[in-house]
């Protein structure tokens, strides 16, 4: 049944098509969370098999960072026990690094994937009873506890937890169950946020 | 013994970066198939109305380590190659804690923002502006945090190390773990809909 | 990339490797847009569509005067001598390719401001009425429009092919010394130029013949690559050193990342499923492909520059 309404929808797709405008594809639904969490295992095992290491996210944010630093101020960056770390002795930069290029990777596969399921376009993700304005201010407030504490805990939720995870890495265990109590410990006064 | 192939030299450092940038299509792609481009998606975890995240975190870790076990147990992968970040088991904690608040606060984790970047979400880039300026903070901090930064390390510890069970004990114990959670998933959303319905 | 210590001292060739900046693979990649765009309004000069009030015709001359003048300026910046400039306009040499380059530049731009003649803007009737009288007499002789239009994609081809060619004649860089690479710029710029006006066009036939060409000339663009690389490792030693450098050499990542997947593997995948009415046609896909095409030029320059003879 499903997959004739499935089937159905196309046919209508084409026939408002038929005529050469800005045709509007409808954006699909999201795919069946157990697929996509094999596909991803997969993905994280090629990583494993072909280089050794997992998947990762804010070390990329890290070397960016770094490399801004570097420009502004080069001698505090290389005083900085953190900085002078991805710094190394500076015949690469910074930025010619596995995750950097991982992450550009994670960009155009998250848009590639958004645009063949029509689901690229512009918005912010939000609640109905919060104002943009507020949900930036928290964005920004989260993004700057999720760099701090990815940074204290050695990665973020791809580097600790996933790829921990599969590994059964125990500091990784640790950081995912934090993860889960530290998130329910403040959902209750977000929830005016996102519900 | 011919896994890792990056560390038996298969290849160099140049080629390796694009291996990075393949991989990491398929992570992003799966990404956003999965709707982590969607911070509402994200945040439902916590309210026990859309359990997406926990249902294919999970799923990827019981495949991944599954996939780790059985090549490291035919003697394909050379499992003491893999890199395996060592345990700082108190600093680990309370950035998980941190990150965590971070998490429903923000909306996003890092990898999800750059998903929901490319998606077109404009609070991702404040979000993302965000973990800038927090690496930032973290970096100019550094030599005061330094020394609980460097505690309580463990080591290379791994479950299997520290609870004293074999490999396949612990892998078989997370797939029963995960199985429980699935099926609390499943069963915790048709509550949290009916509830909804109720309203 | 390794250091050279060399008794042969041929002055900015032998022992200076890397001596051109960011002005010539700049001047390259506009260069190369202008060609492709000459083409395509050629095209459709041939094809007699001037009288469409939306034909790209009408508009994208104009960008490619701006363009062709941006990259002539790049070009004069990287010059030594620049009051000497004129010189190369006092003489012809045959087997130059510079001295080919510097009279097809110079011819390139009558050859647009005749096309912007065809079908000129209000502004600039009402500033220059003669203009009309022009305008007017040439749009009474349609096969003088349609000679305009071969005329633009012959010199279209020209511009963009010489620029290949004035690389390939260097003997001294190996990479650069492959017997292909002309035809490499050439359908780079037109799979960027192809990609602009998509991107740009207001006209709903333009627009989806484009997006179907743009991936015709990407897909061409892959097979050259592919044809380039296998000509360099077939080659001599040096030449196969030369293609090493793009193909696991520091080079590789750039090259591979951002010409060929971010630069056509993408777009190209995006773009057949637009024309196919799948996805919506955004300006995400030509914007990476003219940004691929400009990576294109510096991956190459810069490359051929740290490859060498020994």
């Amino acid at each position: 049944m499903t997959a004739l309404t499935h089937i159905l929808s196309k046919v209508k797709l084409q026939v408002t098509d038929n005529e050469h405008t800005y045709s509007h594809v409808e954006a699909k639904p999201y795919s069946n969370p157990y697929y996509v969490g094999f596909g991803l295992g997969l993905v994280l095992l090629a990583a494993f098999v072909i280089m050794g290491r997992g998947l990762g996210a804010s070390g990329a944010v890290s070397s960016v960072v770094t490399v801004g630093v570097n420009a502004v101020a080069p001698e505090h960056a290389q005083s900085n026990g953190y900085f002078s770390s991805y710094l190394g002795d500076g015949s690469v930069s910074p930025l010619k690094d596995w995750l950097v290029f991982e992450v550009l990777g994670v960009i155009f596969g998250g848009f590639l994937s958004g645009m063949l399921a029509g689901r690229v376009k512009g918005g912010v993700e939000k609640g109905p009873r919060v104002k943009t304005r507020t949900r930036f201010i928290f964005a920004f407030i989260g993004g700057t506890l999720m760099g701090f504490g990815a940074k204290l805990a050695r990665g973020c939720t791809s580097g600790q937890a996933l790829t921990g995870g599969a590994l059964l890495g125990l500091g990784s265990w640790a950081f995912m169950l934090a993860v889960f109590a530290g998130g329910y410990a403040v959902a209750y006064f977000m929830r005016r946020q996102w519900r | 013994m011919n896994a890792p192939f990056y560390k038996f030299d298969l290849f160099g450092f140049d080629v390796s970066l694009i291996i990075a940038f393949a991989i990491g299509i398929g992570f992003g792609f799966a990404l956003e198939r999965g709707g982590f481009g969607s911070a509402r998606i994200l945040a439902a975890q916590f309210y026990f109305t859309n359990m997406r995240v926990l249902k294919v975190m999970f799923t990827a870790i019981v495949t991944a380590m599954i996939g780790v076990f059985y090549l490291s147990y035919i003697g394909y992968l050379d499992l003491s190659l893999v890199f395996i970040s060592d345990t700082y088991i108190i600093p680990q904690v309370v950035g998980g804690l941190i990150l965590g608040m971070g998490f429903i606060i923000g909306g996003y984790c890092p990898g999800t923002s750059f998903v929901a970047f490319s998606t077109g979400k404009k609070d991702a880039i404040v979000f993302i502006l965000g973990v800038t300026f927090g690496i930032f903070i973290f970096a100019e901090l550094f030599p005061f945090i330094e020394d609980f930064y460097y505690s309580t390390n463990m080591g290379r510890v791994t479950l299997p190390d520290y609870f004293g069970l074999s490999y396949g004990m612990v892998v078989f114990l997370v797939v029963l773990m995960a199985l429980g959670a699935f099926a609390a998933a499943e069963w915790g959303e048709r509550v949290m809909a009916k509830k909804g319905e109720s309203k | 990339m390794h250091e050279i210590s060399t008794t042969r001292n041929n002055h900015l060739i032998d022992p200076t490797l890397s001596v051109w900046g960011w002005e010539i693979p700049v001047y390259l990649f506009l260069g190369g847009m202008v060609a492709g765009m000459m083409i395509i309004t050629g095209y459709f000069l041939f094809k007699q569509r001037q009288s469409e009030e939306t034909c790209s015709c009408r508009y994208v001359p104009w960008v490619s005067l701006v363009l062709l003048s941006l990259g002539m300026f790049a070009l004069f910046l990287d010059l030594e001598h620049k009051l000497f400039t004129w010189r190369l306009y006092t003489t012809f040499q045959v087997t130059s390719p510079m001295s080919w380059g510097a009279w097809i530049l110079i011819i390139v731009y009558p050859a647009i401001l005749v096309t912007i003649l065809i079908t000129p803007p209000k502004w600039l009737i009402e500033k220059f009425p003669v203009v009309k009288k022009y305008s007017n007499w040439l749009n009474e002789r349609k096969i003088w429009i349609k000679n305009i239009g071969v005329a633009n994609m012959i010199l279209g081809a020209m511009l963009g092919m010489y620029t290949g060619i004035l690389l390939s004649s260097l003997g001294a860089r190996p990479l650069w010394n492959t017997s292909i690479l002309w035809l490499l710029f050439l359908v780079s710029g037109l799979s960027g130029a192809a990609a602009f006006v998509h991107m740009v066009a207001k006209n709903v036939y333009e627009r989806e013949l484009l997006a179907k060409a743009d991936n015709g000339f990407l897909t061409f663009e892959l097979f050259v690559i592919g044809l380039m690389i296998i000509g360099l490792l077939t080659s001599t030693q040096v030449h196969q050193d030369a293609a090493m450098l793009i193909l696991n050499g520091p080079f590789a990542p750039t090259f591979w990342v951002f010409v060929v997947g971010i630069g056509i593997i993408i777009p190209l995948i995006i773009q057949l499923m637009a024309v196919n009415h799948k996805v919506n046609h955004t300006p995400w896909a030509p914007i990476m492909v003219i940004l691929g095409g400009l990576i294109l030029r510096f991956v190459i320059v810069e490359a051929g520059q740290v490859s060498s003879w020994f």
